[in-house]
């Protein structure tokens, strides 16, 4: 059994791995970092979670608030005291939380995929980190032009946002918008946005001199279009205007419901774990932007999915394509975002609140839930079940989650390490 | 004799005209009429006060400066809320006895002729001093524990309104007893309605 | 400089205790990221490519002229197998300079919460001196806020690079960084003077002092001075100040003023409540009709 420590990504993990003749026969993934934020909210005045979720987790701390808002908002229509939202304060929740995801991918793209695939193919990668962090400044500055900051910004509550942005703001943040697709053209993709979206096949991606045909072919060379392969399954479960909530059984859609979802203690014999495993009725799912593409029918996901499957490949160009359409998606927003209606439409003070809630959304991993309980405004409980449960759990050989078994079989180690990674791991949110 | 300075002189004006005004009313009252109660003439008092308004909002801030030295005095001693209680409401009828002018003053001329007050004296400007202290009271009450928390005024109106009452019935010659018979269980009303359950 | 040889740049080291990687995500929206690390040799970060690895780093065995921690200390953490306490020991006496980044490295911020008995910033426990640094203070400058502004960390890696004193205040944070209250800048101040309260969130008029539980008068942090992301602030975007810089971050009941009777149990920094309630009484008495309405009706331009 060889020990692998893993860290840059977005805090630490140790996997085991039993190795059967230079081959990954199994492994278990412990997470050895907790912080107790559930217990931590036990007690506080509930508006506090929308302050203290966002600290779970650095890199998607956005996802959490806007988790906790709808968490309590729907603890509010559990206490038959329905919160309404204008239309603007919806989008304008909806495109800073896309914001996020911009940033997420972009970090994912030049700070961990790229440095991981050049291990594996150090002749064909030339890493340039900055761009990455760089890009995802842009979506940062954007995202606080209405949210205040980024990270840790608390701006949304109960019954809407608590910004009242102007047209200079939504200008400001369109013209940021703009650079970073022009920056997408340029500096990652070598071609348009829209017709890096117009692409319907794998093959489209060949004629690219740039950065996203690079990692392409550095896949491909890799073996990666054959290898990396889980369940074949996947859950999407935030409601949102760029998905579509849905359990996907190979290529059919069937409807899910965030009440089957319930986590169990991972399976970690010969190391502390303070991680859970997430499942959907007693099962295992794949989630995040491959996901989300199958559930949402894109056209060159699904074509790749015809290929390779759920492939470590698919689910690296999945994210890729991810970030293309959701650049797409939130210059649209921003461009026909109406500023003509109210930014919050108060509702009852949330110490007359009495009542259970549940707030899902889709992160930049896969979906984000929260469960709270409100007495009189007060947190009796709170619940936080997170992408990474999904994917990188850790269980018993015979019902291996997603990512172990993607690590599974017909890999050496140094393949199972960068597989780990194509499931954009973040340790902090799974041992919150 | 010590010649008077201009100090004292204006004070004298302030307790004749808080003198004339409580008994007769604000406009029955003339300047010449607190001219000769001070034994001036009516051109040297305009030396003092420039007309009858200025003269009445300066009477304001005279009796609220007067009243939160008074309260001040109490909330800057090392005693408990319940003391404090007491120690205002005695003081509060003390001054109505020695020096009811000022608070007749307060009660039929400052709240009762708003028209004359509404310009420089709105809101809480001419009698700051006092609220001020009233409020700083509240405030250390709750901050130790000893009050509930509730609105300003809410809390201030039960007090205030309760003494100001109180001090209009025993003008009105209504009160069969002495105020001060009543300091006890006034304070205790207040102090239980005011304290934390 | 306190370069611990003759290299031609210092060398960083970025550690962290129990965090949530804030800091680290913060600091990667500096606008001049890159000419700032072409200034260091970096050894290790939780996320850019550095020339250690974290293995290497836990081993001890690498040279530190600038210790940069993140997050709260736990002296149960390990890091890689190796405990936080042995690693803090062990580059703290080398590291010419200790930067505690965020609230929690300064004061124990949100996660002293996770373990209320052990966890401490490096030489403050909230704000009694204590932590595993504690004999090494004349190092250490604190960088607190939840997370920590970019250019702050930036100013500070750039005074220290440049070689040039950084005076600090009791807490050890940057006086030129944190003497501003996160009042100076604001863009609700007018507000503020005239005593107009925010009536609710989500309006660009009023001050949330009152009500909504702005910290912003008694905060020590320019972020309305050196905005975030370069576009805006927590109460530019009608948000609270949560005093996150302060070592009493995270209070209770954030998006809610304390009151005693109506009267803010806490008033803006220095001043006495006498002085505060006796002025905010007469400002109150004025009606000032231009701060009583909407700054632009929206609903009226269609």
């Amino acid at each position: 059994m060889t020990k692998q420590l893993i860290d840059q990504i977005e805090g630490e993990a140790s996997i085991r791995f039993d190795m059967k003749e230079n081959m990954v026969d199994f492994a278990t993934i412990a997470f050895p970092h907790f912080r107790g934020m559930e217990a931590i909210l036990e007690g506080k005045p509930a508006l506090d979670a929308l302050v203290v979720t966002p600290r779970v987790c650095g890199i998607c701390g956005h996802a959490h608030l806007m988790a906790s808002v709808r968490a309590m908002e729907s603890a509010y229509a559990d206490a038959n005291e329905p919160v309404q939202l204008t239309a603007k304060a919806d989008t304008i929740r909806e495109v800073t939380l896309v914001l996020e995801m911009i940033q997420n991918h972009f970090k994912w793209i030049y700070l961990v995929i790229m440095p991981e695939l050049a291990k594996l193919r150090p002749e064909k990668i030339a890493l340039t980190p900055l761009k990455g962090a760089y890009a995802a400044s842009l979506a940062s500055k954007a995202l606080a032009s209405f949210a205040g900051q980024w990270p840790h910004s608390s701006y949304m509550l109960p019954g809407g946002v608590s910004c009242d942005p102007t047209h200079l703001e939504r200008i400001k943040a369109q013209s940021l918008v703009d650079e970073l697709i022009s920056f997408f053209e340029k500096e990652c993709a070598g071609t348009a946005l829209d017709d890096f979206l117009a692409f319907d096949s794998c093959h489209d991606f060949n004629a690219l001199e740039s950065d996203i045909g690079e990692i392409e072919r550095a896949l491909t060379a890799a073996g990666m279009h054959k290898k990396g392969f889980a369940y074949d399954r996947f859950m999407v479960l935030g409601e949102h205007r760029f998905t579509n909530p849905a359990k996907v059984m190979q290529t059919r859609l069937l409807q899910a419901d965030e009440k089957h979802v319930k986590t169990h203690s991972a399976y970690s014999p010969s190391e502390k774990t303070f991680a859970k495993n997430a499942c959907y009725k007693d099962e295992f799912y794949e989630c995040g932007p491959l996901s989300r593409a199958m559930a949402s029918n894109v056209e060159l996901i699904k074509s790749m999915h015809r290929r390779f499957k759920d492939s470590a490949y698919s689910r690296v160009m999945a994210r890729i394509f991810e970030t293309a359409r959701l650049l797409d998606h939130a210059r649209d927003m921003l461009g026909s975002l109406a500023l003509n209606e109210d930014s919050l439409i108060p509702p009852k003070p949330i110490t007359g609140i009495s009542g259970c809630g549940v707030g899902v959304v889709e992160a930049p991993r896969g979906p984000l839930i929260h469960r709270v309980e409100i007495e009189e405004g007060i947190i009796k409980s709170y619940e936080i079940v997170t992408p990474t449960q999904w994917n990188i759990g850790s269980s018993v050989k015979e019902n291996p989650t997603p990512a172990q078994l993607a690590m599974m079989g017909n890999v050496t180690m140094e393949e199972a390490l960068f597989i780990f990674r194509t499931f954009d791991v973040c340790s902090v949110c799974t041992t919150h | 004799m010590a010649r008077i300075s201009k100090e004292e002189r204006k004070n004298g004006i302030i307790s004749a005209a808080l003198k004339l005004f409580s008994e007769k009313g604000f406009y029955v009252t003339t300047i010449p009429d607190i001219a000769e109660k001070v034994g001036m003439s009516v051109g040297n008092f305009y030396n003092y006060f420039t007309s009858k308004d200025i003269l009445a909002k300066e009477l304001v801030m005279y009796i609220s400066e007067y009243l939160g030295e008074k309260i001040r005095e109490i909330n800057d001693k090392p005693i408990s809320t319940k003391e404090k209680t007491a120690a205002i409401v005695s003081m509060y009828f003390a001054m109505a006895n020695e020096r009811p002018e000022m608070i007749e003053y307060f009660l039929r001329i400052y709240l009762s002729n708003r028209e004359v007050f509404g310009e420089g004296c709105a809101g809480m400007v001419c009698v700051s001093p006092f609220v001020t202290e009233m409020m700083m009271f509240f405030n250390d009450g709750v901050s130790c524990g000893d009050l509930r928390d509730q609105d300003f005024f809410s809390a201030f109106g039960l007090f205030m309104g309760y003494l100001g009452g109180m001090v209009f019935l025993f003008g009105e010659k209504i009160l069969p007893e002495p105020l001060s018979s009543y300091e006890a269980s006034i304070s205790e009303n207040i102090y239980n309605a005011l304290r934390v359950r | 400089m306190h370069c611990a040889s003759d290299r031609d740049r210092p060398t960083l080291i970025w550690l962290q205790g129990v965090t949530c990687n804030g800091n680290t995500h913060s600091f990667l929206n500096l606008p001049y990221l890159p000419q700032l690390l072409a200034k260091y040799d970096l050894l290790y970060h939780p996320l850019l490519p550095a020339s250690s690895t974290l293995s290497e780093v836990v081993q001890c065995k690498r040279p530190c002229d600038v210790l940069v921690f993140e997050g709260a200390y736990d002296p149960l953490m390990k890091r890689h197998e190796v405990l936080l306490s042995e690693l803090l020991d062990y580059y703290g006496m080398r590291a010419g300079h200790i930067i505690g980044v965020g609230s929690c490295a300064s004061f124990g911020g949100m996660f002293k919460a996770s373990a209320p008995q052990r966890n401490s910033g490096l030489i403050f426990d909230e704000s009694e001196s204590s932590g595993p640094l504690l004999a090494l203070k004349n190092k250490v400058i604190n960088l607190s806020g939840c997370p920590v502004h970019p250019e702050w960390l930036g100013y500070t890696l750039s005074m220290i690079a440049d070689n040039k004193e950084i005076k600090v205040d009791t807490l050890h944070r940057p006086l030129e960084l944190y003497s501003h209250l996160v009042h100076h800048g604001c863009t609700r101040n007018e507000y503020f003077e005239w005593k107009v309260d925010a009536k609710a969130f989500g309006l660009k008029e009023g001050c949330l002092f009152y009500l909504q539980g702005c910290r912003a008068p008694m905060t020590h942090a320019s972020c309305n001075r050196i905005l975030w992301n370069d576009v805006s602030s927590k109460t530019r975007s009608g948000t609270p100040c949560f005093g996150c810089t302060e070592p009493d971050f995270p209070r209770n009941d954030l998006f809610h003023t304390k009151t005693n009777m109506s009267i803010p149990e806490d008033v803006p920094l220095g001043v006495p409540k006498r002085s505060y309630l006796t002025i905010t009484g007469i400002a109150k008495a004025f009606h000032i009709e231009r701060l009583e309405g909407k700054l632009i009706d929206d609903k009226t331009a269609d």
